[in-house]
């Protein structure tokens, strides 16, 4: 009797089946391939053991194949990484459990590594949608259990129960999510192997190109006051110091630092001045650059501030990481040069770009003065005929001398790369920054957008008391670029558009499907900052917000009263509370009838019959005869006559007219007998 | 060890005795607040090691997801609570007579149930006994027999009943203990013996104060009759109506005579109860030839007679021989 309990329902085993694929399916990204045969291998298997076709594997064929497959894959480990493994290793045990399942108990243990599996998709998907849907999938999940202890019923009342915890369990959820403080990571965990998005820690010609086909998102930025303008947002990710002749690398020192990077660091203090906040939504990169205005500081711990004035994160960005920013436009980077840094920044590779160096040399004879030659390097830029192409031609292994004086065209690395030529040439300590410039603006939700097709490169050139100015020769041949942005000078077609079919932003050219788009931009904006960003700054100001000073009393007590609350409506909802009248309608109108009458002076006996106390009242109230007889006679009938469904309705409807009619003809008599 | 259990007999004793207050003994209880007890089931503090779980991964990889998702199952699990107390709540219990038993038998307690709202997957069970699984108990009242192993006889109570649910997740145990006062006699368990009876018989001839004679054998038949409507059709005489000659009843007569006395034998070497159990297996035989007899106990004597009234009073009294009838019908 009590193994026959233990058994698996056919409703049981239809929702593991569907649950089975639930799970599974939004994982595929981080299985490889011959995991997923096995689960599908598996999955065929569990439905013909359901259908009936095939019976249950014996348990050593199972053994075998889950040890066969968990040594295949910690091999492959090396290559796929820790968390893929561990993934893998998980779905592989899922989808072998569900066909050697015997017991109540086994299925237990599938439904809590079903919840598993679910968190553990949700370390590379964190989109609303995916939210939403992997919320359905919990629910489907909960009814698996659900369905074992409703063995007589089908599949749709056990879901449906699964879903209904599911929904009324997310009040109180909400409240933990609020209240409950957030913990910095307790150790380091494995990541996932993923590729690298966004800018790169080296630059040569051609490499910012690649980006500009990319039509995804960078970073959004909220500006707390005022929005700067388009030319104003340069937003600096990488300094680049070091050149080869080719390519343009970070400096030793800073990447030094940056591999020790550590929880909790910090290379540098917090500027004086005026300053402008702003908070960043990084999108997942995979790599630790973040990204500021000008100098920029952040008070969040996972954040390095760099001496370089940039901001660093100490763990690559995996998911989309919100930080408050403040940049001070005023503040002077680096007033005094340590001579090791004005070294780097002036050393230039041997007998490289001889033709350059001349033009350099020339500039420096006819401009003395450091920051009026760097004017006229720029002006040169501007009123000769240099382009600015997507698409600039080839070059020999003398880069900078084919581009400058012969091609005469190129992207944004070329100009910063010879004006940072150029300046170090004529001793002026120079570099090229990386990063991204302008920003489309989200009139809705208030932010500013930056999407991968705007990275950009300029120039950093070291003045005697201004420190650190940034130049950008992109400005003096294509102003347009930097005033109005990367669309106003370029063809989307033929850039960021070229590589990305079904991107969104191909809806730009119709104005209302365009404000759909950013609509849908703003929910994921707002889902992203509430909810993926939510930490502990954002916590401490909805709760100041929602109650005012926090005191313990009053979070103990808020607590209390939402969860008390919710309590209370499910308790309602399943039927544990019941506000319902103790009498059915039908009693409740005639002793709503006997009452004014009593308040008349008619009492009706505890003894007396409906009909005989009728005969009473209308031997001393006549006027109340015809309404109190018709009356008396439905509700008789109502009460003691077997009745059809459809009679009783018609019956009650009259029953609810006569009473009315009634009611009006004894407030009446009470006037009349007055009168009399 | 000795002074282990001792403690434990002591706390069960309390327990007992604190249960005896909180849900008094009664033939009829709806469960309330105040008789349902709620404590997680295994599965539900691993569900809750679950939530802890993924509240440190979400923590270590600053995912508000997982965290949300570890809120959300501890939230479920505040959920459950409430649903495994409706799940018992308002469920009503009412003790019915029970079928007529024998010691050494598997006892049945008859038990209705029915519930305002539809309530799934009840376990009921009298301790250490087999559980009955009820899927599903609504407003429509449905009786069920509880089992309970038994050898003793007389009247049996059979302590509380356990009503046990873990749905509707199985995070939590919700469970009451009921006194349901439905404590049914039970009869010796019957041991056959013609040797006894025909003892008996003898010693009723040579007994002086019990004279007079009783033939003990199948009852005779009498005659024919014209069949009435109402008459039990067993009676009929089937054979003379398939010899067409109208349907006719059967006529047995009850030889009359003095009626035949059981008692106790004064022979020690048979120990009481296999003399009760003797007796009980003659007072099934006698009254199923419908024979008139009386019973002559120690300290009660039932004076002859026939019929199923006589013979519940006959078993009743070998049942109670020796123990102190405690209250109930007799």
């Amino acid at each position: 009797m009590k193994m026959q309990q233990e058994l698996i329902t056919r409703n049981s085993q239809l929702l593991l089946l569907i649950v089975n694929i639930a799970v599974l399916s939004p994982l595929y990204g981080e299985m490889t391939p011959w995991s997923l045969a096995i689960c599908g291998i598996c999955f065929l298997w569990q439905l013909g053991i359901y259908l009936g076709k095939v019976a249950k594997p014996p348990k050593y064929l199972v053994t075998i194949l889950a040890l066969g497959s968990a040594s295949t894959l910690i091999l492959v480990s090396s290559q796929i990484g820790m968390l893929d493994t561990l993934i893998n290793l998980l779905t592989l045990g899922y989808a072998l459990k569900f066909i050697e399942m015997r017991q109540r108990r086994d299925v237990r243990v599938v439904v809590l590594v079903g919840y598993f599996l679910i968190a553990m998709t949700f370390v590379e998907k964190q989109s609303l949608w995916f939210a939403l849907h992997l919320t359905f999938v919990t629910g489907i999940n909960t009814a698996v259990l659900v369905s074992l202890y409703r063995a007589n019923s089908s599949v749709k009342p056990a879901s449906k129960l699964g879903f209904k915890i599911i929904l009324q369990s997310i009040p109180v959820a909400i409240l933990l999510f609020i209240v409950l403080p957030r913990l910095p990571p307790i150790w380091m965990v494995p990541k996932l192997n993923t590729a690298t998005t966004g800018l790169s820690d080296q630059v040569a010609f051609g490499n910012i190109e690649e980006l500009t086909r990319s039509a995804k998102l960078a970073f959004r930025a909220t500006f707390t006051d005022q929005r700067p303008s388009n030319a104003e947002l340069y937003w600096r990710a990488i300094v680049l110091e070091n050149y080869d002749g080719a390519t343009w690398t970070q400096d030793t020192s800073i990447q030094s630092l940056q591999d020790a990077a550590m929880y909790g660091n910090n290379y540098r203090k917090a500027p004086q001045g005026d300053s402008l906040s702003y908070s960043i939504i990084a999108e997942p990169s995979k790599q630790h650059w973040l990204y500021g205005l000008d100098v920029a500081y952040s008070d969040n711990s996972q954040i390095i501030n760099m001496p370089d004035y940039r901001l660093y994160n100490f763990q690559s960005v995996d998911q989309k990481f919100q930080y408050a920013v403040r940049s001070y436009p005023a503040f002077k980077m680096d007033a005094s040069l340590p001579k090791p840094v004005r070294q780097t920044n002036l050393a230039l590779p041997e007998s490289s770009n001889p033709r350059t160096w001349q033009l350099a040399q020339q500039f420096k004879t006819s401009y003395p003065k450091p920051a009026e030659r760097i004017d006229a390097m720029m002006a040169m830029f501007n009123q000769q005929q240099y382009f600015y192409t997507l698409r600039p031609p080839a070059v020999g292994p003398q880069q900078i001398d084919d581009f400058l004086l012969e091609n005469k065209a190129g992207f944004c690395v070329h100009y910063a790369s010879a004006l940072t030529f150029m300046a170090r040439a004529t001793g002026i300590p120079a570099r090229m920054v990386t990063g991204y410039q302008g920003g489309e603006y989200n009139r809705s939700a208030g932010y500013v957008s930056v999407y991968q097709y705007m990275a950009h490169a300029w120039v950093e050139v070291w003045l005697q008391d201004k420190g650190w100015v940034r130049v950008d020769p992109t400005a003096m041949i294509a102003p347009e670029r930097v005033e109005d942005g990367f669309d106003a000078f370029f063809n989307p077609q033929e850039s960021y558009l070229l590589d990305s079919p079904f991107t969104p932003l191909r809806l730009r050219q119709f104005p209302l499907l365009d404000n759909l788009r950013m609509s849908l931009a703003s929910i994921d904006y707002y889902w992203s900052k509430w909810v993926l960003g939510f930490d502990n700054d954002a916590q401490q100001q909805l709760l100041k917000d929602l109650l005012g000073n926090i005191t313990p009393v009053k979070l103990a007590l808020f607590i209390l009263a939402v969860i008390g609350f919710t309590g209370l409506i499910i308790a309602y909802n399943i039927g544990l509370i019941n506000f319902t009248r103790s009498k059915d309608p039908v009693t409740q109108r005639y002793s709503q009838i006997c009452n004014m009458l009593q308040k008349r002076g008619l009492p009706r006996q505890t003894s007396e019959a409906p009909n005989q106390y009728m005969q009473r009242v209308a031997q001393t109230m006549p006027s109340l005869a015809s309404p109190l007889s018709e009356f008396t006679q439905t509700y008789t009938a109502l009460k003691y006559k077997p009745l059809s469904a459809n009679a009783r309705k018609h019956l009650s409807q009259r029953l609810k007219k006569q009473h009315r009619l009634l009611k009006l003809a004894i407030v009446k008599s009470k006037s009349v007998a007055k009168n009399d | 060890m000795a002074i282990t259990t001792n403690k434990q007999s002591r706390l069960n004793q309390w327990f007992r005795h604190w249960l005896a207050r909180r849900l008094p003994a009664s033939k009829s209880i709806t469960l309330a607040h105040k008789s349902i007890f709620i404590l997680p089931t295994g599965f539900g503090v691993i569900w809750l090691m679950l939530v802890v779980l993924l509240f440190i991964f979400g923590t270590n990889y600053q995912n508000n997801l997982i965290i949300g998702l570890a809120f959300l199952l501890l939230s479920v699990f505040n959920t459950c609570i409430i649903y495994s107390y409706r799940n018992l709540a308002g469920i009503h219990f009412t003790a019915k007579p029970s079928p007529q038993n024998y010691a050494g038998e598997k006892l049945l307690y008859a038990i209705e149930v029915s519930a305002k709202y539809p309530q799934f997957d009840l376990q009921v069970n009298y301790p250490e006994n087999t559980t009955v699984t009820l899927a599903e108990v609504n407003a429509t009242t449905m009786q069920t027999l509880v089992p309970l192993a038994n050898e003793k006889r007389g009247y049996v109570h059979p302590g509380r009943l356990k009503v046990c649910s873990r749905y509707p997740l199985g995070l939590c145990r919700t469970w009451s203990h009921l006194d349901l006062d439905n404590q049914q006699i039970v009869f010796p368990k019957p041991i056959k013996t013609e040797a006894s009876l025909r003892a008996l018989d003898e010693q009723s001839q040579q007994s002086e104060q019990l004279q007079g004679k009783q033939i003990i054998g199948v009852d005779e038949y009498h005659g024919l009759k014209e069949y009435v409507v109402g008459e039990s059709l067993r009676q009929v005489a089937w054979k003379q109506w398939a010899q067409g000659k109208g349907m006719l009843t059967k006529q047995f007569q009850q030889p009359q005579g003095a009626p035949l006395w059981l008692a106790l034998t004064t022979d020690t070497s048979k120990d009481i109860e296999t003399q009760l159990g003797e007796l009980t297996w003659c007072v099934d035989q006698l009254s199923r030839k419908k024979q008139t007899f009386g019973l002559k106990l120690t300290a009660q004597t039932i004076n002859p007679d026939s019929g199923e009234n006589h013979r519940l009073r006959c078993l009743t009294a070998l049942a109670t021989y020796g123990q102190q009838s405690s209250g109930g019908a007799s």
